[in-house]
Order: C-alpha cells, then sequence, then structure tokens
C-alpha cells in the first residue's frame, strides 16, 4: 500500500469548504429560530447541531465531488 | 380535605389573597373568618338522614365547630343510622317538630325533591339557618317562592352547588375570565353513568320512598339530580345566562327493568345572549365517557372534571433546528395524498393536555351519594360558618336559583318538545360571578 500525502493546499482548501458548510449550518439555524420564533440564544446553544450540520452538508459535497472526479477519470478514458 | 389544605391549594393555584375578593362567597374559608367564629358552634338539625344526608354527617363529624343536636327522617332505618353519629341528638319523624326545637339554629335538608321547597319555606320562617341539598325546587314558581322568602326573612340559605367551592373549578374559571382559553365559543357537559340508579328496597311498599329519583312525581330525574350541577358551568364561564332552551328526552333501556318514569338518556342544549350554545347530555345504561365538564375557548379548551387545559396550538417543542428536522422528517416520511378528505377531523393530536393546578383531585361522576374533594365539605364549611355568623354570602344563592331553574326548563322543553325562554316573572337580579 502506497503512502498518502495530503498537502498543505488540499488541507486549506478542505478547510474553506468546510468553513462554507458551517456558515451555510448557521444560516440554516437563523432561518430556522426566524421560522419557529424560537429564542435567539439557540445561535449559540444550538451551536453543536449547527457543527453536525456542517458536517453532514460537507460530506454530501464529499460525496457529489468524489462522484464528479470519478465521473470526469471515466471520461477521461 | 379541610381549610387548611382547601387554603393551600388556593395558594398553589396563585390566588390565596386575591382570590377572596376576586370570589367572594370564599371569604368564609380565609383565616380571618376562621378566628371570627373560633370557639363558637352551630347547633345543627338534619332532615333527611339517607344517603346524601349520612355524607353531610361524615364531613360535620370532623368539624370542631357543629354540634348536631336534631336529627329527622320518616324511614326509621336511616334514622337509626344517623343516630349512631350523634347519639346525645334529638330524634324525629316530622320535621316541623324539629324545627320547634329552639337551640336548633341551622337545618340541613337533604330529602327527595318535592320537599325541598316546602321544608326550606317552614324552616325560613321558623328562623332557621339553611343549606338544602340541589335542586331548589321541583317547580320554577317554587324555586321563586324559596327565594324571595330568603329575601323576605333575611335569612341564610345555601343550595347544594358545591362546584363553586372546588379548587379547580375556582382556578379553571378564573382562567377563563382572565382569557387564557381566548373567547368562549361553546360549553360541552356530559354525564355518563351505567347502573339502575336505584337503592335496595326492603320491601315492595317502600319503593317510591327509596327511590323517589325513578319517579315524576317526586324528582325530575336527570335534570334535577345530575344536570343541576353542570349547567352553572356555563353562566360562570360566559358571564350570562341562557336566552332559551331546547332538549329532548327519552326512557330508552331502564323502563324495560323496572317501573320508572323518568327519562334515563336526556340531550339540552342551552343558547346565551351571544349565540354560545351549552349542551348537556346524560345517558345511566353506557358509562364509556364518564363525566365532563369541558369550556372551549379560541385558543383552546379546559376540562374542569380533570382540570386539564387543552391548547388548539400547543407550544412546540425542543428548539428551532429540532422542529425544522421534524418538519422536514414528517415531510420526507409522510405519505402521499392526491386529495384531501374534507370531513376529517380538525384536531390537536399532538396536545397533551397539561394540568392547571398541581395535584388535581378528580371526582368520575360515577357515585351516586357523592364524592369526596369535590367541594361539598367548604361548602358545608361556609355554611357553618354562616350559621354562626348569620350572614349570607354573595352570589351564591342567586347561582342555585339559576341553575335550578335552567334545569326544569329545559325538563319542560323536553316534556312539550318546545324551545323555551325563562319568563320574565322568574326573573332575579343577577350579578355575574366574574
Amino acid at each position: 500500500m502506497k503512502d498518502s500525502i495530503i498537502t498543505a493546499e488540499v488541507k486549506r482548501r478542505e478547510l474553506i469548504i468546510w468553513l462554507i458548510c458551517f456558515a451555510i449550518a448557521n444560516v440554516v439555524n437563523w432561518c430556522a429560530i426566524i421560522k419557529f420564533s424560537t429564542p435567539w440564544y439557540e445561535i449559540f446553544t444550538q451551536m453543536g447541531y449547527v457543527i453536525v450540520t456542517s458536517l453532514v452538508i460537507y460530506g454530501l459535497l464529499l460525496a457529489l465531488r468524489v462522484a464528479w472526479w470519478i465521473l470526469s477519470k471515466l471520461m477521461q478514458k | 380535605m379541610n381549610r387548611k389544605e382547601f387554603l393551600s391549594d388556593c395558594g398553589k393555584i396563585g390566588f390565596a389573597g386575591v382570590t377572596l375578593s376576586l370570589f367572594p362567597w370564599l371569604q368564609s374559608c380565609s383565616e380571618k373568618a376562621k378566628q371570627e367564629v373560633q370557639g363558637e358552634k352551630a347547633r345543627i338539625g338534619i332532615i333527611g338522614t339517607g344517603s346524601r344526608g349520612c355524607f353531610h354527617i361524615k364531613h360535620l363529624v370532623q368539624m370542631p365547630n357543629v354540634e348536631v343536636v336534631a336529627l329527622c327522617d320518616n324511614y326509621r332505618p336511616h334514622l337509626e343510622d344517623a343516630a349512631q353519629y350523634y347519639p346525645q341528638a334529638k330524634l324525629y319523624d316530622d320535621y316541623r317538630c324539629l324545627l320547634e326545637q329552639r337551640d336548633v339554629e341551622g337545618v340541613i335538608i337533604a330529602t327527595p325533591l318535592y320537599l325541598h321547597a316546602s321544608m326550606t319555606l317552614d324552616a325560613l320562617s321558623a328562623g332557621k339557618r339553611v343549606f338544602c341539598e340541589k335542586s331548589m325546587g321541583y317547580t320554577l314558581d317554587e324555586c321563586l317562592d324559596v327565594y324571595n322568602k330568603r329575601k323576605e326573612t333575611n335569612g341564610v340559605l345555601f343550595i347544594g352547588q358545591q362546584r363553586l367551592f372546588d379548587p379547580k373549578y375556582i382556578k379553571a374559571m378564573s382562567m377563563i375570565h382572565e382569557g387564557k382559553i381566548g373567547e368562549v365559543v361553546g360549553v360541552r357537559n356530559y354525564w355518563y353513568r351505567n347502573n339502575n340508579w336505584r337503592r335496595d328496597v326492603p320491601s315492595p311498599e317502600l319503593e317510591r320512598h327509596i327511590n323517589w329519583r325513578l319517579y315524576s312525581e317526586y324528582s325530575r330525574g336527570l335534570m334535577t339530580e345530575l344536570a343541576c350541577h353542570q349547567l352553572q358551568n356555563g353562566s360562570w364561564a360566559l358571564g350570562m345566562l341562557p336566552e332559551k332552551v331546547m332538549g329532548s328526552g327519552s326512557l330508552v333501556h331502564w323502563n324495560k327493568v323496572d317501573e320508572r318514569d323518568v327519562y334515563d338518556c336526556v340531550t339540552a342544549i342551552f343558547t346565551y345572549p351571544n349565540g354560545v350554545n351549552m349542551t348537556f347530555e346524560s345517558i345511566i345504561s353506557n358509562k364509556h365517557f364518564g363525566m365532563g365538564e369541558q369550556i372551549l375557548g379560541t385558543n383552546g379548551t379546559i376540562d374542569l372534571v380533570t382540570g386539564m387545559y387543552y391548547s388548539d396550538e400547543p407550544a412546540p417543542k425542543g428548539s428551532g433546528m429540532h422542529q425544522l428536522v421534524a418538519q422536514i422528517e414528517s415531510g420526507v416520511m409522510s405519505n402521499s395524498v392526491f386529495a384531501g378528505t374534507s370531513w376529517a377531523a380538525e384536531s390537536s393530536p399532538l396536545a397533551p393536555g397539561m394540568p392547571i393546578m398541581p395535584n388535581v383531585k378528580v371526582v368520575t361522576g360515577e357515585s351516586t351519594v357523592g364524592a369526596e374533594a369535590d367541594g361539598s365539605k367548604e361548602l358545608l364549611e361556609a355554611f357553618i360558618h354562616a350559621t354562626i355568623t348569620g350572614r349570607q354570602p354573595e352570589k351564591v344563592l342567586e347561582e342555585s336559583y339559576y341553575a335550578t331553574q335552567f334545569a326544569l326548563l329545559a325538563d319542560k322543553a323536553m316534556h312539550q318538545n318546545q324551545i323555551l325562554t325563562l319568563d320574565e316573572k322568574y326573573k332575579i337580579p343577577y350579578q355575574p360571578l366574574k
């Protein structure tokens, strides 16, 4: 089995993608607070759920990106 | 429940002090009132020592400021049962002789309905303070006569409408009057039992004497024995009296078993001036639904019997994120609907209901004698207090008067197959309980 190398550029890119997902999850939380008229302190108290949501979004995006990468590899052949 | 527990319950529902000014007939339950009569005793005579009379005796023996000095019943076994509680009391089989006994200050009348008015009139004329079991009278005229006699003699008169002294009713009504359930748009009352409503009869000639509730010669049946209690809910909640009454009654089951002639199945509708309807329904050959008294508001429903509040729009549980996830989940998991059913009932299946106060004491309505913790004891204590002080509490008599009048009017509407209104001559000054 070969060693895998994750470059600093890849780490930075993935971190930026996750931060975008985190921002989206926060926006979802704000929308939920407005829609269900719940208290604004849920911005902080629901942080655990926001992080989990951001990871779910990140995972979905990752799955899409992997699918795109596989497709493009197949197209190149 | 003793006075301390009653006050404690009032405290729990958040208005120990305020309540007494909002509900003036409860003044006698205050500590001040207790001190006022400390060391004094009310000398009481009991007319009618059957099941309900003995129910009151069991409460009276617990009260330190009561001395039962006379007992009266024309059925010897009942009289002897009662005498075991008060061996020193004088025994009578004619209530007029009891009324002549000078040291009797107050009388408790627990006799068949057709005797209530005549006995109450005689007792008031004799200068006694009177507690008479509900209903107030057998006819509309009798009730008016009794009311006028009380006014003329300036005496004390209580009718056995104990819900006025039940903490959960007091709490519920204060919530309703504060607008917590929104605008009151309906009142539902029902009382279902599955029993023959009979007492054991040792010999056939005593049938009508003991089972008087079953014969229209002595009673108006379900309307005066049960409905009378529940009908005051509408007036109490709405602060007004019904404008018209309609109803239907029939004998559907028990007439096949015995000779009774009062209805065993009744439905009545009372319409208030603002258009709100109050219903009363009773069947005594099926008990599935038990007893219920519900005030329906635009925001939710209060069940007075169970002391529960059911919001039409229950507060959603959980954070915004939780609710969002739940909504997405229910959207994804629900069945596809091509066309909604227009007849499907719109209800609040998610509303579990919440108690209106801690430790609600629930009465099932199954007992044909009386239930504990339903306000009966507090009502009796209030009467004892009034017997000693000679002061008639505000509003209780008027409320009882109209509860009986509308029960009788509904019975009349059923027999005449008509929509009826209360004749002007039967209207007395009425101040709503709010």
